[in-house]
């Protein structure tokens, strides 16, 4: 009787938190699960149940998500193996406490706060092919011909990079804050026995420092992969109405699809993002798992 | 323990992706409203309550000195053409009804687009809201979430000429206020094909190419156009296929009669990419937006603009455009085919258009609001050089710009209309389409790429 009433109030307690992660979380994930097996050609109306056929439309040319795919992996390797260890290197540089730590930590962070769309539209005027800055500094220096005459984002060679290079650039301060942390958790003992053990201020960062801070790596890993697959806004502002723009994402697709009676399509997106996003963070676990130098668990 | 493990990345993939989650449709738990909000007795079930329509669709009843808040949105932003006019009917009806408190809203074209249709789903839509004519508001009518127009509009037949009113009759039924009507057409800067020798518009299509090809021996850029709002492409793409296999096939094709698959669509676009390979449109236009080409054309950067006549007011304003107006044209596109097409076949019609939420609480003076508002944008919008009126005009006219009255000589003289390709075209068709148009203008397909990958995507 008394562990009855020990459950009872545990699950109780329990209660709001569960039902709030249900309905806001596990329910809409259930929905478009279900929504991505009909038409759905309006809002209200699901249409014929289709079972996996929207999942095989959208790798038709007419869909072009094959190709988002590619950029959203692309997205996700830059970040990883350019904004994150660019990401570590400031807050390693940070993290020794040189003069202005706390004046360079604010500038690195700043782009953070502020809004995609801003970043979206400082951007664009940065790479006007017109009146833009880059190509007035190319002009001053006679360059103007490297430039294509398009501008950096009308030129597909060039596009993809043009629109990633900012999405990069904002979240590095993230990251860098994230692993700033954890440098500045490092016990001053352990860096100061690896100098006395003669070891450089490189090695002591690649030795100690880093396998300290492994745990944190491995979120910021996760979560540049995940928003990379995720990403939209940025992007969106460059892509305007974002037809056949050579640097399409799935949640620009999505979010046409959704909004032009293609429900089902739309929904079928959504779960592969999320299959997606799950098997990443699966992946980059199981990387980071330690194991045994010895071979058994 | 594995359970446990399991059930934690489950957890933590669920938080990760909440929002992708979320980013699915509506569920299907949305209002069912009947089709015809006109018939005897309509009942709309929404999720808190029920309430039943009489025979008007009226489902308040409003005296005329009790206090009511009619809500609308709209695309009349600050930078937008009609703002003026919107503005002005606005003020004159808070005069003429004063017990209605009138909130109004403006939003970004394309974000509007995506705005309306998720109030709709959900059910949140303000009492008047405006739309595109044809597909874009028959998505709505048939989901039966407009309220419809036939009584309200049957007061102003002799103000509101029935053939307006073709583009926003569904099934015989009036959904719509039209407001402006405008089409397609070729603006010229005068001052810079002076430069190249012209002092005249080229009329026919031997003579714009052979002005396009002086002006780019005079160092000028003849076009301008937006590659990435691709709206802005089809003004150019859409009048040259009309010019060379006629209105009618083209009617046929956007309206699904026919099918892309025609040899002469396929050579009309490759006639668009020869004049971008030739050097003719400005290179800088693939990155711009469309304000930025538009101003690009008023100071002197482009000689020649594609796009709808709702630019006349900008043109002619000494404000946005000081001194501009003595510089520029209007003309139609030339005939590239004459066999097929001819002068007078135009890319427009009345598109601008007002309607009325079905679940508006009050539904009946919405309509009756709505109606006059229209009367009265039209009549402001004909004024500032928005476009031509979809109502017979009234009052002193003499004022309106010289751009404006070429427009409407053009029009004077129409054989056909074909509606712009985006408005005639349903949602689902509409994305292929230009889809299709931006990688055109990409020169990713060609003609024959064009009609192959349209006579598959589109039904």
């Amino acid at each position: 009787m008394h562990n009855k009433n020990k459950y009872l109030t545990v699950f109780l307690f329990l209660l709001p938190a569960l039902a709030l992660f249900i309905g806001v979380l596990v329910y809409p994930i259930i929905a478009s699960i279900h929504h991505s097996m009909y038409e759905y050609r309006t809002f209200t109306d699901p249409g014929e149940f289709v079972g996996f056929k929207n999942y095989i439309d959208l790798f038709n040319s007419q869909y072009d998500f094959g190709h988002a795919i590619i950029n959203a992996l692309i997205l996700a390797a830059l970040s990883v193996f350019i904004q994150l260890p660019l990401s570590l290197g400031l807050a390693l540089m940070l993290g020794k406490g040189i003069k202005g730590e706390r004046f360079y930590l604010s500038v690195y962070f700043m782009p953070v706060l502020i809004s995609a769309v801003v970043i979206g539209m400082l951007w664009e005027k940065i790479y006007n092919p017109i009146y833009g800055l880059l190509v007035k500094s190319f002009e001053a220096m006679n360059m103007s011909s490297v430039l294509p005459p398009e501008g950096l984002l009308g030129n597909p060679k060039t596009a993809l990079m043009a629109v990633f290079l900012p999405t990069i650039w904002q979240y590095v301060g993230y990251h860098m804050l994230l692993m700033y942390a954890g440098v500045k958790g490092v016990s001053p003992e352990l860096r100061e026995a690896a100098m006395l053990d003669g070891a450089t201020s490189g090695q002591v960062d690649r030795y100690v420092v880093i396998p300290c801070i492994k745990p944190i790596i491995k979120v910021s890993i996760i979560f540049a992969i995940t928003g990379s697959l995720k990403s939209y806004d940025l992007i969106k502002v460059f892509a305007k109405d974002a037809y056949n723009c050579s640097y399409k994402v799935p949640s620009l697709l999505l979010v046409r699809y959704a909004f032009n009676n293609a429900g089902g399509i739309a929904s079928a997106i959504a779960v592969l993002m999320i299959i997606m996003c799950f098997g990443f963070a699966i992946l980059v676990n199981w990387m980071f798992k330690e194991r045994n130098p010895y071979g058994a668990k | 323990m594995k359970m446990k493990r399991l059930a934690a990345w489950l957890l933590a993939g669920v938080m990760a992706l909440s929002a992708v989650g979320c980013g699915g449709t509506a569920p299907a738990t949305t209002p069912d409203t009947s089709k015809d909000n006109s018939a005897a007795t309509t009942t709309t079930t929404t999720d808190t309550s029920t309430t039943t329509t009489d025979n008007s669709g009226s489902n308040t009843e409003v005296t005329s000195d009790e206090q009511v808040t009619l809500t609308m949105w709209c695309i009349a932003t600050e930078g937008d053409s009609n703002r003026k006019a919107y503005e002005h009917a606005i003020a004159d009806m808070k005069e003429k009804y004063p017990n209605v408190n009138f909130e109004w809203e403006a939003i970004e074209n394309e974000a509007y687009k995506t705005k309306i249709a998720a109030a709709m789903a959900a059910n949140e839509v303000p009492d008047i809201f405006f739309t595109w004519s044809c597909a874009f508001l028959g998505d709505f009518v048939s989901q039966g979430k407009v309220y419809c127009l036939d009584d309200t509009l049957a007061k102003y037949k002799d103000e509101l000429p029935e053939n307006m009113l073709g583009n926003t009759t569904y099934d015989g039924k009036h959904y719509g206020v039209p407001t402006t009507m405008n089409i397609v057409a070729l603006f010229a800067n005068m001052d810079l094909l002076a430069q190249a020798g012209w002092d005249k518009v080229p009329e026919n299509y031997d003579e714009l190419i052979q002005c396009c090809d002086d002006l780019v021996a005079a160092g000028i850029i003849p076009f301008g156009c937006a590659g990435g709002e691709t709206w802005c492409v089809t003004e150019y793409l859409e009048p040259i296929i009309q010019k060379s296999i006629g209105s009618d096939a083209l009617n046929d094709i956007f309206l699904g009669r026919a099918s892309y698959d025609n040899a002469e669509v396929a050579a009309a676009v490759d006639t668009l990419q020869e004049m971008i390979d030739k050097g003719y449109f400005d290179p800088a236009g693939a990155s711009l937006s469309n304000d930025d080409v538009k101003q690009n054309f008023i100071d002197g950067r482009t000689a020649f603009y594609q796009n709808g006549t709702w630019n006349c007011a900008d043109f002619a304003s000494e404000e946005k455009a000081p001194g501009f107006l003595e510089k520029v044209k209007v003309t139609e596109f030339p005939v590239i085919n004459s066999d097929k097409s001819k002068l007078g076949q135009l890319i427009g019609g009345p598109s601008d258009t007002l309607a009325v939420s079905a679940s508006s609480e009050h539904a009946e003076l919405a309509a009756e609001y709505a109606a006059e508002l229209g009367r009265l944008i039209c009549h402001y919008g004909y004024l500032d050089g928005c476009g031509l009126p979809a109502w017979i005009p009234y009052g002193d006219t003499s004022s309106i710009n010289p751009l404006t009255q070429t427009v409407a000589e053009i029009c004077a003289k129409a054989d056909s209309y074909v509606l712009f390709g985006d408005t005639a075209m349903s949602a689902v068709d509409k994305v292929p389409y230009l889809d299709a148009v931006a990688k055109v203008y990409g020169k990713q397909l060609d003609g024959a790429g064009f009609i192959a990958e349209l006579k598959n995507a589109i039904r």
